[in-house]
């Protein structure tokens, strides 16, 4: 009869553990969700306001060129070629921005202020999704998630290779 | 950018019948964030009474317990969980942002209630540590909650990385540069003066290390004098000096912010020779902005504030015959000084609320992107149900 007791005890407490766990991953992944939202959500503002530099008075026409084809990419990659092409795009931002002592007009340098603000948060939002998305892998990797399969069929994060520096 | 005001709940692990760090630094950022027309609660442990700012709410008095080589005055157990939960559940918050979740006090008990958009602070630098390594495994799940993570320091981060495999976004502390800038040079406290700031019984602030290097510096500086702002005794520390140097000291005792603003303009130079467990260095940041040439012991938290030497002069850790020889070097350089001062002054701007209140709300708009509120977490909820609480 204690032995029963034991038994049953130790798979409630088990089950329990397993729910627990799940809710836990679940948590994550909603997590993940959350976090790539925010950072989709920014990156398709940048992408919009590189548009709008490339139409301004800004930028010379080659740049222009540049700036409108990398930004256009950047909206419509797919979730693979999302990270090269923004990369690509942060890239033609970073050229532009350097020569940015020869802007005089007012309204350009509004335009200039708001992409500089954009991408101070682009950096936190990167750093934040890659820190939720590594997390999550770490735990799906853990013995008892993948014996389990307590992810079900939610598919593994994927990290955002982005370099951060070139804007 | 979020334009409407925001409800934020704040919880402050220390009690705030004490002043530390964290308390300091909860106060200043709750009372940027109600400056720009949010709604703010900080919760922490506290006596009940009128000197209370309106702003916090007592979760209970705080017990002191030794933790982690101090006495951590903190708060826990049944009712202070509760207090949490009805707390949470009552405040109908945008945001809880919570300060050293990883220790065991009222953070920590909000991470486990709580659901929605969490930041977490940690503030804490310590060196690697089996202790908290062990109870790593607790920890997770709960710390996981946290949609972004804030540290104060890269000593911090470093340490956070090292005990839970987590990473986080640096933002300094902040300080409120104006309040230092204004200091005007009293001529009693000027000439070949070097000073001293805090409570100075405490060995890892690091005086005896600054009284050690006084016989040699005096040597080279015939008319130094020492002086000793802050809380203690100080006859106990004139004990220990040779009797021909002690009336080169002089005490201050505890002294207010004005006068901290005119100590710090006055002063040749502001000594830091504090010899660890500092995660951030606030006063180094502080005496930058007071327009003071800053010296300070080459630890990590000091070192990132001073830009590896760029802001301020670095001494060996713990070295008198370091400290001596920089202290000697510049109390005859004048231009290096003032070179020095400069720089820090500038660069104090980087600490002012303005700049590093803007970067946490930064942080707040990312974390609560699904726009929910913060509710009690639903596996809370369901052994609440289980066992006929709610």
């Amino acid at each position: 009869m204690k032995n029963i007791i034991l038994y049953v005890g130790i798979a409630v407490l088990f089950f329990w553990y397993l729910s627990f766990s799940a809710s836990r991953l679940d948590r994550l992944h909603h997590r993940v969700e959350t976090s790539w939202a925010t950072l989709d959500s920014l990156l398709q503002r940048r992408a919009a306001i590189a548009l709008e530099i490339a139409r301004s008075t800004i930028t010379d026409p080659a740049t222009s060129l540049l700036l409108t084809a990398s930004a256009y990419q950047a909206r419509s990659a797919d979730m693979e070629d999302r990270s090269s092409s923004e990369s690509v795009l942060s890239g033609a931002l970073g050229m532009m921005i350097a020569e940015r002592e020869s802007i005089v007009a007012k309204s350009d340098q509004a335009l200039l202020y708001e992409l500089e603000q954009l991408t101070d948060k682009i950096r936190v939002a990167i750093s934040i999704h890659v820190e939720s998305v590594t997390r999550t892998q770490l735990i799906r990797h853990k013995l008892v998630f993948r014996l389990f399969r307590l992810a079900g069929t939610a598919p593994l994060p994927v990290t955002f290779e982005f370099e951060a520096d070139a804007i | 950018m979020i334009d409407r005001k925001l409800r934020i709940g704040i919880v402050c692990p220390y009690s705030w019948d004490f002043p530390g760090g964290v308390q300091n630094h909860i106060r200043d950022l709750a009372e940027f964030l109600i400056n720009n027309g949010h709604y703010v609660e900080v919760l922490a442990p506290a006596t009940e009474s009128d000197e209370l700012p309106d702003y916090v709410i007592s979760a209970g008095r705080a017990v002191s317990i030794p933790y982690n080589g101090a006495v951590a005055r903190i708060l826990f157990g049944v009712v202070a969980n509760s207090r949490v939960r009805s707390w949470i559940n009552d405040g109908n918050f945008d945001l809880l942002h919570l300060h050293e979740p990883a220790i065991p006090s009222l953070s920590l008990l909000a991470c486990w209630a709580g659901d929605g958009a969490m930041v977490g602070t940690f503030h804490a630098a310590a060196k690697y540590q089996r202790a908290i390594v062990a109870i790593g495994p607790i920890l997770e799940p709960v710390i996981e909650k946290l949609s972004a993570r804030i540290a104060v320091s890269e000593s911090a981060r470093l340490t956070l990385t090292a005990h839970l495999e987590t990473d986080a976004i640096v933002i300094p502390n902040g300080i409120y540069a104006e309040n230092y800038r204004d200091g005007s040079a009293q001529p009693k406290w000027q000439g070949n003066t070097i000073g001293f700031l805090g409570r100075f019984e405490e060995d890892r602030k690091g005086l005896p290390v600054l009284l050690d290097a006084l016989p040699i510096i005096s040597r080279f500086i015939p008319d130094l004098r020492v002086l000793i702002a802050g809380p203690g005794d100080s006859d106990e520390v004139l004990e220990k000096v040779d009797p021909q140097l002690q009336d080169r000291i002089e005490f201050l005792g505890k002294i207010s912010e004005a006068e901290k603003a005119d100590f710090l303009a006055s002063i040749s130079l502001y000594i830091a020779p504090n010899t660890g467990g500092e995660s951030f260095g606030i006063i180094l940041a502080e005496a930058m902005a007071g327009g003071a040439t800053v010296v300070a012991s080459n630890i990590p938290a000091f070192a990132d504030v001073l830009g590896d030497g760029q802001f301020g002069a670095l001494f060996e850790s713990e070295n008198s015959e370091s400290l001596a020889k920089i202290v000697i070097d510049l109390l005859r350089d004048q231009e290096k000084r003032k070179e020095l001062a400069s720089a820090g002054a500038t660069h104090a701007q980087r600490f002012d609320w303005s700049q590093v209140g803007e970067e946490i709300f930064e942080v707040y708009e990312l974390a609560m992107v699904s726009g929910q509120k913060v509710s009690l977490s639903s596996e809370n909820r369901s052994w609440t149900r289980l066992l006929g609480r709610d």
